[in-house]
């Protein structure tokens, strides 16, 4: 039976060789792109792509990246993970042994990140997620890696900053119990605020689920708590229902936010009730200078908004890419060992000029040192750079 | 007692768009004895009409030739969101339910879950993945009441919404065609016979779901300004839970489901810690269900279940 | 199988063709099938090279051919000298001997017969997705999602309820399932060392699996409960509001890592593993419903009174649909934590619920074939159409309403899945002596 088949299948070789010749491989090196494109999420999956292609475009029109003295052009391999978590393993799967890509890029949210890194790690692919801060992605990986800081470090710098600058000592906080990132970062903040200021100083520790858009309740206990500031590290479509119906129920006391605030749409929906708040950032679009800037007006002109912390971030991961392929010294043409001595070089990666910080990575870890910034909403609604903070 | 004062307000608010969401639902639920599970979603795309609607309006008034006061605008466009709302209403019952109408219930179930799919997915190509901000046609307005703090906004939803479900009452209640609504809520099979248009009445009442959904969706807009696609999922399974609460073929039941969930939201955030929120409010609904096992004001089944 | 499909739903003009392959039994085809993916195996690569193809196409050329038109006729190529030539003509010219073998098996040791079949359809699987991981991914989710869709049938399409709670009996049976396999076998941050050696744990992973089930069955409990006294829509709102609950609770348990989930889980989600369990789990389902349980659900769901007064015991047939449901929910709960190897309470959310009743739906009521066609084709479908992207949210959802509209109770509705029968010789043994 067997060699029926491969007697057929020599007569169809004969046959096809006469037409078919072996396509000519160009010197091209894939990145996988694995985002939120459907499902909960869009925007994010949008600002990965955008973010991405914009990076794959400026290489290109350069040349190419060189490496041991030969270019070579990028290409990206998009996948929609549509916020599921098993289909974001699928599709890092996919990218990993269909696509054969060098590295990959997301996914962002954690829900897909974890899964995703497991699948990635496993495959010893290289993946450096841009947004995702659950310990658990990168945690015992080492060919996962992150762009953005940790909530340990971001929460002790708000806690700081809140303390240094007001001189307060009773907190409240407000976040989102149903997703990670929002609750490891209010449960780090309450507990150096406590720290400092003695157990009960976080008087209101308020939550609410995924999607919900009404907070009165919530506000409601936190005015007649007598809190002096309220935290809240939601996301910037959560932030300015939270902040309008906050000053609806009567709060005129400030607002700190976390570096899920830092996009433009804040202001845009958000109006005149968030001028004034202060917010920790990876960069700050107003005043931003040299590449910072740079990006900021390209990504507009192309796509026109500015673009938030996702695309940024993504910049930054596609980049930690583009950096560790040009530091991996040569590509062999053996994915497996291409991509190991990618993975070898990004560990490696030391001051990296982000745009959202210079990012270093740590011996035996993903996660970067970076430094953050403290971003004031000034009175025009431009996001103005306040004070640095750093580990 | 100002906290519960507050939150009974709050609760208010919060009440009116599952109650308005919730009626449409069950006028559908009740007349046709269909799940429509597009209704969500249907919400989601009449807040996208209105914001289409009034950014157009706003335009044209910024040009000059017609100066409209931000009132009129308001009205202008909760109208015509509303009637063309209504027409897509309509539309989803000719495609997606008319050819299912005596099939098993739970088909038509799953034609309008995938309609949903297909408003959220259809707006996303259409608009792409950033937010819209809703256009500040109402000027929030703080009074300030002992502590107890009110918004012209919060009075004008819980007026808005509970004269709709009035109006909507009176409609059913005092019309020959709410007649003939009520009729084929009471019997499915007799009624044709008798001479009502069954597809004119479904026709209808499609129509009149999706303007209350476009209603609400608009005052949703005016007080949380923040409009994404895939908004209408949460509040379309909750108005389910509301609409089958408040019992078959009663607008007012599934008008007093809809503030009877808000208020269990709101009080139970205010009671009990927040983070457990979901999790004790849907236990009170489970135990409701358990002591009443047909809904607050609904009686038990006498006609057999078409499936 | 597929290809039995296929020619059943052609036009006219191909009934001889069909007529030339209707005798050919179940046996013939797997062993077509076989003949394919051994095709793939060997000379799979060489071909795909030869039609200009990158790569052997990984889903049927589907992820190739809809971003690169360029590539279709190398596809369609493909797809043909590798698939279907094969399997066609394996399966015609072993047409006598596996007719005999199938007759002389069934006649004497069916039992025999089946798990030859389903060896044979192992072998299929296995060989078919060791040419690549994202097929193995792809198989695994979609034999989980045969499980999570045939056990929802019990309670929707048997019972004709219409019950929501399936995400919170998976999620139920992937913590609890994740909570033993972390605790008894692995070192993890979050609960110390391994109680029992790690060696022996893929032993024990059926108790983890078992564990699971029974998790999720005493939570269906407090669905089945309220069920005496209720039904239809209230029960749609109480198991709706049961996976809230659930969903709640999961993000208020710190100890099972909250929001965050649960990381860690061993990888013994293998596919001979996975496989087995959606074996066993057909197999057990379909005995159920054939049963007089099956009868007595069936009654329930047509007229309960009278159900009642023909003596069945209307509250224990619904206890025990329940449960059952909600026990092999709660091991393909288990399973899918341990392919991903990593749980979120996120993921047991509106979405799951729409997926796994959209498959039931489309499968078809009251049919354990149905489950089967309709998890394996939305997967497949959902997993081929990648390449369209965001237009892939308009294509699926607008077929399954066409879908809907045509055979409004599903593509394979209320047709009997009888192994015996399936396993037996085609045509008369005349006819057979004569090809």
């Amino acid at each position: 039976m067997r060699k029926m088949v491969i007697v057929s299948a020599v007569l169809l070789t004969g046959i096809l060789m006469v037409t078919g010749a072996f396509a000519q491989k160009a010197a091209t090196l894939k990145i996988g792109i694995n985002a939120e494109i459907t499902g909960d999420i869009p925007k994010v999956g949008e600002a990965t792509k955008f973010a991405a292609q914009m990076y794959v475009e400026d290489v290109n029109k350069a040349g190419g990246i060189e490496v041991g003295g030969k270019k070579y052009l990028l290409e990206l391999a998009v996948e929609d993970n549509e916020a599921k978590a098993e289909s974001a393993a699928k599709a890092a799967t996919k990218l990993v042994t269909v696509d054969e890509v060098i590295a990959i890029v997301g996914p962002q949210a954690s829900k897909q990140a974890v899964p995703a890194g497991e699948v990635s790690n496993n495959y010893k692919t290289p993946m450096i997620t841009g947004w995702s801060t659950n310990p658990n992605t990168t945690k015992d990986r080492p060919y996962v890696f992150r762009a953005c800081f940790l909530d340990d470090f971001q929460g002790p710098a708000l806690s700081i900053f809140a303390k240094d600058e007001y001189k307060f000592t009773k907190a409240a906080v407000l976040y989102d119990v149903a997703s990670d990132y929002p609750k490891g970062l209010a449960e780090f903040f309450k507990k150096d605020w406590e720290k400092k200021n003695g157990p009960g100083s976080v008087v209101a520790y308020e939550s609410f689920t995924t999607k919900d858009t009404d907070f009165s309740s919530q506000l409601t206990k936190i005015i007649n708590s007598g809190a002096e500031f309220l935290f809240t590290p939601q996301y910037y479509n959560e932030v300015p229902l939270i902040v309008q119906q906050a000053k609806q129920l009567g709060w005129k006391k400030p607002i700190l936010g976390s570096d899920s605030w830092a996009s433009d749409e804040l202001v845009k929906l958000c109006g005149k009730d968030c001028l004034g708040s202060y917010f920790v950032s990876h960069y700050a679009s107003a005043g931003a200078k040299g590449a910072t800037k740079e990006f900021i007006d390209r990504y507009k002109a192309k796509f026109g908004n500015i673009p938030d912390d996702v695309a940024a971030l993504t910049w930054d991961a596609i980049g930690l890419i583009g950096q560790g392929i040009k530091n991996a010294g040569k590509i062999t043409g053996d994915i497996k060992k291409d991509r190991e001595a990618v993975r070898n070089a990004i560990a490696g990666i030391k001051n990296f000029p982000g745009i959202t910080g210079t990012i270093t990575f740590p011996p035996n870890s993903g996660d970067p040192v970076k430094c953050a910034n403290i971003v004031k909403i000034n009175d025009k609604g431009e996001f103005e750079f306040y004070k640095t903070a750093c580990p | 007692m100002t906290v519960f004062l507050q939150n009974l307000i709050n609760a208010l608010q919060w009440g009116s768009f599952y109650a308005l969401i919730a009626i449409g639902y069950s006028m559908v639920y009740s007349i046709l004895m269909l799940f429509n599970f597009a209704h969500g979603d249907i919400f989601m795309t009449g807040s996208y009409i209105g914001f289409g609607v009034a950014t157009a309006l706003i335009a044209l008034s910024a040009t000059g030739m017609l100066a409209l006061p931000n009132w009129l605008i308001l009205v202008l466009t909760v109208l015509f969101s509303m009637v063309l709302t209504s027409f897509l209403g309509m539309f989803i019952e000719r495609v997606g339910y008319r050819p299912l109408r005596d099939a098993p219930r739970a088909s038509a179930a799953i034609t309008g879950l995938m309609i949903g799919i297909i408003l959220e997915t259809g707006n996303l190509i259409l608009l792409g993945a950033q937010r819209v901000k809703f256009p500040a046609l109402v000027e929030p307005v703080t009074y300030d009441l002992g502590g107890v703090f009110v918004t012209n906004q919060k009075i004008m939803i819980v007026v808005v919404s509970l004269s709709l479900a009035l109006a909507l009452h009176q409609f059913i209640r005092r019309t020959k065609w709410g007649m003939a609504m009520r009729a084929m809520a009471f019997d499915y099979a007799v009624v044709p016979l008798m001479g009502v248009p069954i597809n004119k009445i479904a026709a209808m009442t499609f129509a009149l779901g999706s303007g209350l959904a476009a209603a609400a969706g608009i005052l949703f807009g005016v007080a949380y300004p923040v409009l994404d696609p895939y908004m209408g999922i949460v509040f379309g399974w909750k108005a389910f839970v509301a609409a089958i609460l408040g019992g078959r073929g009663s607008i007012l039941g599934a008008t007093l489901a809809g503030f009877i969930l808000g208020f269990i939201e709101i009080f139970v955030a205010m009671v009990f810690p927040s983070t457990l929120r979901d999790f004790i409010a849907y236990s009170i609904i489970l135990l409701i269900l358990v002591f009443r096992p047909y809904g607050l004001f609904g009686e038990p089944y006498s006609v057999r279940l078409r499936l | 199988m597929s290809t039995s499909n296929n020619t059943q739903s052609l036009p006219r003009r191909f009934g001889r063709l069909r007529r030339f392959f209707q005798e050919v039994p179940l046996l013939g085809w797997l062993l077509g099938a076989l003949t394919a993916v051994l095709a793939e195996q060997f000379v799979g690569l060489d071909l795909a090279h030869l039609v200009e193809l990158p790569r052997i196409p990984v889903l049927f050329g589907f992820e190739n051919a809809l971003k690169k038109p360029e590539l279709i006729p190398g596809t369609v190529l493909y797809v043909l000298l590798v698939y279907l030539a094969p399997a066609l003509l394996v399966a015609r010219l072993l047409q006598l001997p596996s007719n005999r073998l199938a007759g002389f098996l069934a006649g004497r040791w069916p039992a025999v017969s089946i798990v030859l079949h389903l060896a044979l359809l192992y072998a299929v699987l296995h060989i078919w997705s060791d040419i690549n991981d994202y097929r193995m991914i792809v198989v695994k989710i979609t034999l989980i999602a045969v499980m999570l869709t045939l056990s929802l049938n019990v309670i929707n399409g048997y019972m004709g309820e219409f019950s929501c709670s399936h995400p919170g009996f998976m999620a139920l049976g992937a913590y609890a399932g994740s909570v033993v396999t972390i605790v008894l076998f692995t070192n993890s941050s979050m609960y110390g060392k391994a109680l029992l050696p790690p060696a022996i744990g893929p032993y024990l992973y059926p108790l983890a699996l078992i564990v699971g089930g029974c998790a999720a069955a005493v939570g269906a409990l407090a669905v089945a409960i309220p069920s005496f006294r209720t039904r239809g829509d209230y029960l749609a709102i109480i198991s709706l509001a049961f996976t809230f609950i659930v969903k709640s609770l999961i993000e208020n348990l710190e100890i099972v890592g909250g929001p965050r989930g649960m990381r860690g889980q061993p990888d013994w989600s293998n596919l001979p593993t996975v496989f087995v369990c959606t074996v066993v789990c057909v197999a057990v389902i379909n005995n159920f419903v054939r049963s007089t349980y099956g009868l007595a659900l069936n009654a329930v769901r047509d007229n309960e009174m009278a159900a009642d007064a023909m003596t069945i015991n209307t509250q224990r047939t619904k206890m025990i649909a329940f449960l059952f449901a909600a026990f092999w929910a709660g091991v393909a709960g288990v399973l899918f934590a341990h392919v991903l190897r990593y749980v979120n309470p996120g993921t047991f959310g509106l979405q799951q619920l729409a997926e796994v009743l959209a498959m039931m739906y489309f499968g078809g009521l009251n049919s354990v074939y149905g489950s089967i066609v309709g998890a394996v084709s939305i997967n497949l479908l959902s997993e081929m159409l990648r390449p369209l992207e965001i237009w892939k949210w308009i294509f699926i959802p607008l077929l399954l309403i066409l879908v809907m509209i045509f055979r409004p109770t599903g593509l394979i509705a209320f047709r009997d899945f009888d192994p015996v029968r399936l396993i037996q010789p085609k045509g008369r043994p005349k006819s057979n002596a004569q090809s």
